[in-house]
């Protein structure tokens, strides 16, 4: 099915959310997902199962201990939310010519978005490095260069570096209109984002939208 | 061009009371859409009005611009009495509307067919650009059925009390349900200003239903049925109940919130900074308050809330008018000097409509305005982590103050919680401590959240925003929003959207003010019917009359 990009952004947000989640994080996860998805990547399969993997594990054990050195999760295993949110943070720094270097990062693709953000909020061309897969951004244009095709959705990367450069190369990368995410992906995003809804009770339907003077007239 | 008088200050202007106060002008999305439609000289032709004398079947309207054409397709219904509430919790409508992206063919009317009337239950594709439903005002339709068959118009005091023959319930616009983005065509110059697609798919909705209702009408009684009078038909407008769906919204969208109101406080402050005006401008200001009395002496509710702020509109505009009688509106900063007399004559109903009828006369001054009501969403969204936790505090202490000010303890005031039902997946309001409800809140309450971050940034030892929020993820949304807000003076409501007392209606009306929307009639504190279109000229009628002049009725000819 061809879903709009807000759909995919809303449901992203939702099940981010549903998930754990603070609502700032979930937010930035809607608009990564979305991101991807524009892309032609399958940004909601990836969060589907990185909603999945992390489920019940606290935000303190995947997000990085600290952004001076390596990167590092207290669990081995960086959440690519918690981390892009932080390296997205330091935009500046790698517009000042920093790198960062991150250790074992789960769904790395994910963290695409945020460095793409990083790059148009500074106006630096930035790359991202992982297991072979190049892509840069600079201009609002992104570059790819994958050696093989299945190391972009990998699962975790042992490392990943961010990298101020110089020129964008690669592949140039055409945005879509709309997405796809597998079926699978979609029922584990909407399982999550049902975490979201209230379970109505009589006196929601009674009062939450506003009872009050007829409609039908 | 540069300002005497600079905008008014956020901390006035952004407060429920006065949103929920503001009235249409010539900024609102529907004039910006007949203007346009007008000077680019649009064109429109009925492709199709295949329905039955049952009233079931389906029209395509299509408009043409210079560069593309859009198409309203209808899908009429012989809905029964039982079935028929404009509430979202309806699955039939009297007629489902769809806006489709050019000229559809009969493999796509069939696609629609089984998915339009449905609606939410129903899936469009990147062709169509909106979804909406309608339902009929019974009290009204039947009359005009009767009337016009019987060979007689219809009583103009009763078109005038209901106002319209369909009332439209959501309106669902970019990417809902399949249907296409706003990025798909936020780049063409007709799709930039926000809610036009949608603007346009009411603007071609009321014309429809008027065609529908003489249609009904002929099919009963071939021989003896008349249309409507021309004068007559320019009465109905289209309406429109809606709800808690639009509030959100209005909190979700920071800097196009910030976009809407400072072009029309900088309109304000233009046409307050004007040295002088011509007798001819008093003029034409003269004539709008008449109107404007008019039209407040034509709204109706039988809301007690909104029942008082028309008494005070009422009084408002009848002191306005008797100190119009010797006021100097030629010189010395008239349009100042009547500005700071409204401010301590007025009630905020009064004030606000006094913002709108003075930008009547400046269209060169107002108009161009229009372009800057759209937003970049993307580049503001992303958080400066280099910012220091200083700046963020004074941040904080300037753009909530109200919200530092405020003793949340009081159970009062976080006593909502808007939330997501379960059932229909719209946005709900809920009582925090009579309902089991916190767990699924919303972020909709940044007053009481901006005070939770001033209060943990107290003693933190953290100095930049980015390492503050690396430990503390549950502020990053309101830290987003803090920063947004101190670069757009007006993208914050200035007030407790979780207060016990506060009422959904005013951001309502805030919203519908720029759409274009006419008589605010809540139905409770949550949701309102509106009127759209009314007195507007017909697709046809475009091309000759003013696309302009209408939105406040025309003055009795007497007084013409």
């Amino acid at each position: 099915m061809s879903w709009s990009l807000n759909e995919i952004e809303g449901l992203a947000r939702k099940a981010a959310r549903g998930a754990g989640l603070d609502w700032g994080l979930a937010e930035e996860a809607g608009k990564a997902t979305r991101w991807l998805c524009a892309a032609g990547w399958p940004g909601a399969d990836l969060l589907a199962g990185l909603l999945t993997r992390n489920q019940g594990v606290a935000y303190d054990r995947i997000r990085p201990i600290s952004t001076d050195g390596t990167w590092q999760a207290r669990s081995g295993m960086l959440c690519p939310l918690a981390a892009g949110a932080a390296l997205c943070d330091r935009a500046w720094d790698w517009a000042d010519g920093q790198s960062a270097t991150l250790g074992p990062t789960a769904m790395p693709l994910l963290l695409v978005p945020y460095m793409a953000w990083s790059a148009d909020r500074t106006g630096a061309i930035l790359n991202l490095g992982f297991q072979g897969v190049s892509i840069t951004r600079g201009h609002g244009e992104t570059g790819v260069d994958v050696a093989e095709a299945d190391a972009l959705t990998c699962a975790a990367a042992a490392s990943v570096a961010l990298t101020p450069v110089k020129t964008v190369t690669g592949a140039p990368l055409r945005r879509a209109y709309r997405g796809e995410i597998g079926a699978e992906a979609a029922r584990t995003l909407l399982d999550f984002a049902q975490k979201t809804y209230a379970p109505d009770t009589e006196q929601s339907r009674l009062s939450g939208a506003g009872a009050g003077l007829t409609d039908n007239d | 061009m540069s300002t005497t008088i600079p905008p008014r200050d956020p901390d006035t202007v952004m407060k429920l009371a006065r949103l929920g106060s503001f009235h249409q002008s010539r900024l609102s999305f529907m004039r910006q859409l007949l203007r346009r439609l007008k000077s680019e000289a649009w064109s429109f032709e009925r492709h199709a009005f295949e329905i039955d004398a049952r009233g079931v079947g389906h029209a395509v309207y299509t408009a043409h611009g210079p560069a593309r054409s859009y198409s309203l397709v209808a899908f009429a219904n012989d809905l029964p009495p039982e079935k028929r509430s404009d509430r979202v919790i309806a699955t039939e409508w009297d007629a489902t509307f769809t806006l489709f992206d050019g000229i559809p063919t009969q493999a796509d009317i069939t696609r629609l067919r089984n998915n339009v009337p449905r609606q939410e239950a129903g899936r469009v594709s990147d062709r169509e650009l909106s979804l909406s439903r309608a339902n009929r005002s019974v009290r009204l339709w039947d009359h005009v059925v009767d009337a016009l068959s019987q060979g007689r118009q219809p009583d103009a005091d009763k078109v005038d009390a209901v106002g319209y023959l369909m009332r439209t319930t959501a309106v669902y616009g970019s990417g809902k349900f399949g249907a296409a983005d706003r990025e798909q065509t936020a780049h063409r110059d007709e799709c930039r200003g926000p809610f036009q697609v949608e603007m346009l798919s009411v603007y071609l909705t009321r014309a429809f239903v008027m065609d529908l209702v003489e249609h009904m009408a002929h099919a009963r009684a071939p021989d003896r049925a008349v249309k409507l009078d021309p004068a007559l038909r320019r009465r109905f407008g289209i309406g429109n109940s809606t709800g808690l769906g639009m509030a959100p919204f209005l909190v979700t969208h920071p800097a196009l919130l910030n976009s809407w109101i400072a072009a029309r406080e900088e309109a304000l402050a233009r046409v307050r900074s004007l040295p002088e005006a011509t007798a001819q401008e008093a003029e034409r200001f003269r004539r709008y308050v008449s109107r404007a009395t008019v039209h407040a002496e034509a709204w109706h509710s039988e809301h007690p809330l909104q029942i008082a702020k028309l008494e005070a509109l009422r009084a408002d505009m009848a002191a306005l008018s008797s100190h119009l009688i010797d006021a100097d509106l030629t010189a010395k900063q008239p349009w100042n000097r009547l500005w700071h007399w409204a401010e301590g004559h007025l009630s905020p109903e009064g004030q606000e409509q006094l913002a709108s009828l003075l930008m009547e006369p400046y269209g060169d001054l107002v108009d161009p305005l229009c372009c800057c009501m759209a937003a970049d969403e993307v580049t503001t969204f992303a958080i400066d982590g280099a910012m220091s936790l200083t700046r963020l505090q004074a941040i904080l202490e300037d753009v909530y103050r109200w919200a530092l000010e405020t003793d949340w303890t009081d159970p009062a005031t976080h006593a909502r919680v808007w939330y997501t039902s379960e059932e229909k997946l719209e946005p709900r309001l809920g009582e925090r401590f009579e309902e089991p409800i916190e767990p699924y809140e919303q972020p909709l309450g940044p007053g009481r959240d901006a005070a939770r971050l001033h209060a943990a940034l107290q003693g933190t030892t953290e100095e930049t925003v980015a390492a503050f929020l690396l430990r503390h993820p549950e502020h990053r949304a309101i830290t987003r929003r803090a920063q947004i807000a101190a670069r757009l003076p007006y993208a914050e409501i200035r007030d407790n959207t979780l207060a016990a007392d506060m009422l959904p209606i005013d951001m309502l009306r805030l919203k519908l003010s720029f759409f274009g929307a006419c008589h605010f009639d809540p139905r409770s504190d949550r949701w309102l019917r509106i009127n759209m279109f009314q007195h507007a000229p017909f697709p046809q009628e475009l091309a000759t009359g003013d696309a302009d002049d209408w939105t406040l009725p025309p003055l009795p000819l007497a007084a013409q």
